[in-house]
């Protein structure tokens, strides 16, 4: 089974419109938690299942349950490469001294008991570190490439 | 990339790994210069040039200031590991 492609999930769009992520600075806490290919989740995914649930990794080789937490940036107007409102996450993600396997990625919002989704990343094969740094590079922070991103004409 | 105008859009992660070492400073230099300097696609002109020449003369400098560092760091932690006596760490750590 493939894990799914990359998408916003459907409850984090209707969210938004409802001010359920707060992507400031000092706003929710969005995890990233890693997944291998057996995977059911959908865009229709509205709650992180639960640790260990639905595919998420074991808790080994220094990966643990839940994932780890991003380090927001405060949501901005981009100019460049288009026009868009976006949405960053920096630094990279690191799994430092990894050894583990995933085929993609969920980040959820930790603000609240629900754990609602935003967005499952595909990472297209299966990537694997052993005793090293599993790195998860966020795309250039701009109108065309963010990793969230609302454009306008 | 931009795909329609309005509709929210998720961008594409790139996974880096490694076995048994960590990230080299090649990679942390590109990753810095990202945050940097973007220089656009598809521009063809001379200030393309230029801004792509100054980029590639700001890597060399990152990578030699992060391997001073690196080294800077090896030192304080060599002689940290002679005072509290794991000679064979230190000299591990100095062999690197």
């Amino acid at each position: 089974m493939a894990f799914p492609s990359d998408t916003l999930t459907q409850s984090f769009v209707t969210e938004l419109l409802e001010g359920g992520h707060d992507f400031q600075v000092a706003g929710h806490v969005f995890n990233i938690a890693l997944y291998d290919d057996t995977t059911t989740m959908t865009a229709a995914t509205a709650t992180y299942p639960g640790a260990g649930v639905n595919g998420e990794l074991a808790a080994a080789g220094n990966y643990t349950q839940g994932g780890q937490a991003l380090t927001n940036v405060a949501p901005v107007w981009s100019s460049t490469g288009g026009t868009a409102a976006i949405i960053d996450f920096d630094p990279d993600e690191i799994f430092a001294n990894a050894t583990f396997s995933a085929m993609g990625a969920l980040i959820y919002n930790t603000n609240g008991a629900a754990n609602t989704t935003v967005c499952l990343l595909d990472f297209v094969t299966l990537q694997t570190a052993t005793a090293g740094d599993f790195t998860i590079q966020f795309p250039v922070a701009n109108a065309a490439t963010a990793i969230i991103r609302i454009a306008l004409p | 990339m931009l795909g329609q105008p309005g509709i929210p859009q998720v961008g594409k992660v790139k996974v880096v790994t490694t076995s048994h070492t960590g990230l080299s400073i090649e990679h942390w230099a590109d990753r810095c210069l990202e945050k940097l300097i973007h220089v656009a696609p598809g521009d063809n002109s001379i200030l393309k040039d230029q801004a792509e020449a100054y980029r590639e003369q700001i890597r060399i400098v990152l990578i030699y200031y992060m391997t001073q560092a690196i080294k800077s760091d090896r030192t304080t932690l060599y002689n940290l590991f002679l005072k509290q006596g794991h000679r064979d760490m230190a000299e591990i750590l100095r062999k690197l």
